[in-house]
């Protein structure tokens, strides 16, 4: 097909939009109703996994060297763990020095009587460190326990609590893409149907074309223009929507949670996930058009 | 141009549309298919356009083979030929000028070409001041001539025309017939299906008469009833 062919299709695909007024509305709002739907569940996932990930990176490896470590040994154990952060395997990290665990534990203790004849030198230095991939755990653990200062008795890591947490987001992961599965194949059927309606409604214009001896791209061209537009078109209605509505959320929610003092509970801006939101509902609008014109046309061409 | 040899057309529900029928048309000619409801008349001229295949037997059109004719041809044996219904079959949503742009886009001639083309095309069947109404601001008699405008742009070899007077009043119908008069004047093979006595017998040109699906009759300057 010439170049002045397509454009002369493509312009004719958009004049359709508007002359056909009544069906590209109902099919906008499908598309718009649908993809709205699906932003609203992608920001329930998002901000459900990231708040998961989030109680994830709050668990830490705690460990305590001997007492009785010698200097060296002190140093070793502070080299290792900079070098880890150095090269990313440890996020961040708190010292506890000897003197502050005395402090501490002071503090900690009701009964003054009990650090009686105790001394910072009976204290060890701790470490409380915050992996940057919690799943590297065990790897990190069994290096610690190959330094001679460090008490192995002494390394915790909440691995349950970690096990429970991944679980979860694995479950959780599962759930959200059975949701968005249904989701889809409903709005598939949806649009799909909408777009029979528009296309059943002018089958004789495709009956005509065929006669006149068009060839089947010649007639489907302008339909797939046309469901393309309005996939395009609902596209972005539906992401102003979905900011708006989202907003709405966060705000309520958010006092919500003031309210009952829930605290660590982070709802993620839609700013960050703007670009996200309008690719997917982009992609998927235009695809739902292109896909449903395309086989709603197919039919009405066997003439 | 156009020959059926031993050409059969069984629907699948077991009607006969047509029935060992072996004819040929040559270039130039006017024709006239008659017979009553059912004997056939249709089912000729789909065969003719490929809207139906034959059970049986050939048909050649334009040099197409349309019984064993891959559908992606189609297209281009519908291009080589004019064709007009008895509901006019125009686009709702485009002017009188755009139907018939419309034929001339679909062999993606050249814009230049098409302004000069349409014009011309309207004015042979008498619609230049109409070219800007739309199909719903026209008699039947003015669709029916966009429609042969549209069928006569490109310059087609046939053109077949299924009960053009159908729904048009006998003084309308006498100009339209007029007009395919004149279209085959120029040189253009002209195939009529019609149950119009009036006019068939007026036109003195050759008559196909089929029945039940058989040929039963071809005369050249025949009449409705054959007389002669």
């Amino acid at each position: 097909m010439k170049i002045r062919t397509l454009r002369l299709l493509a312009k004719e695909g958009t004049k359709n939009v508007y002359k056909n007024k009544l069906m590209s509305f109902a099919s906008l709002a499908t598309i718009l109703a649908t993809l709205f739907v699906l932003g609203l569940v992608l920001l329930i996932i998002v901000n459900v996994t990231t708040n998961l990930e989030a109680k994830k990176q709050d668990l830490q490896v705690k460990f305590y060297l001997r007492v009785d470590a010698t200097r060296l040994e002190e140093e070793e154990v502070a080299l290792f763990i900079e070098q880890s952060r150095a090269s990313g395997v440890v996020a961040e990290y708190q010292y506890e020095s000897r003197e502050q665990a005395y402090e501490n534990a002071k503090k900690d203790l009701k009964y003054e009587a009990l650090m009686e004849g105790l001394t910072p030198e009976n204290f060890a230095v701790g470490y409380f460190v915050t992996l940057t991939n919690p799943n590297d755990s065990d790897q990190f653990i069994a290096r610690l326990k190959l330094f001679s200062g460090v008490d192995s008795q002494w390394i915790t890591y909440p691995k349950q609590e970690l096990e429970r947490i991944s679980g979860m987001v694995r479950v959780f992961n599962y759930v959200a893409l059975f949701v968005i599965a249904v989701l889809m194949v409903i709005s598939i059927l949806l649009i799909s149907n909408t777009i029979r309606l528009t296309v059943f409604a002018r089958r004789k214009e495709i009956e005509i074309m065929k006669y006149v001896g068009a060839n089947d791209w010649f007639i489907r061209f302008p339909f797939i223009i046309e469901g393309m537009l309005i996939g395009l078109l609902g596209a972005l209605l539906s992401h102003l929507l979905t900011s708006q509505a989202y907003g709405w959320i966060k705000d309520g929610l958010n006092t919500l949670f003031n309210s009952i003092k829930i605290s660590g509970l982070q709802l993620v801006e839609f700013g960050e996930l703007s670009i996200r939101i309008l690719v997917v509902n982009v992609l998927f609008g235009v695809t739902i058009g292109i896909i449903g014109s395309f086989m709603s046309v197919k039919k009405h061409l066997n003439v | 141009m156009i020959r059926f040899v031993d050409a059969t057309k069984i629907y699948s529900n077991g009607v006969v549309g047509l029935k060992n029928v072996t004819v040929k048309i040559d270039k130039g000619e006017f024709v006239f298919i008659i017979g009553a409801s059912g004997s056939g008349k249709s089912t000729f001229l789909k065969l003719i356009m490929h809207e139906e295949t034959p059970t049986e037997g050939e048909v050649y059109v334009n040099g197409y083979s349309v019984h064993n004719m891959p559908k992606s041809e189609v297209p281009y044996l519908r291009r080589s030929l004019g064709i007009v219904f008895q509901d006019f079959r125009l686009l709702p949503n485009k002017t009188a000028y755009d139907n018939v742009a419309f034929a001339m886009q679909i062999v993606e001639a050249l814009p230049r070409e098409i302004r000069r083309q349409v014009p011309l095309a309207l004015g042979l069947v008498g619609l230049s001041k109409k070219a800007k109404a739309y199909p719903s601001q026209l008699s039947g008699g003015e669709q029916q001539r966009v429609a042969l405008a549209r069928a006569l742009v490109n310059n087609p070899a046939v053109l077949i025309a299924d009960e053009p007077t159908g729904n048009l009043d006998p003084k309308t119908s006498m100009e339209i017939m007029e007009l395919l008069d004149e279209i085959n004047q120029r040189g253009t093979t002209v195939i009529v299906a019609t149950h119009e006595k009036s006019i068939v017998d007026a036109m003195k040109k050759r008559v196909i008469t089929l029945d039940r699906g058989e040929l039963i009759s071809d005369v050249k300057k025949g009449s409705y009833t054959n007389e002669d």
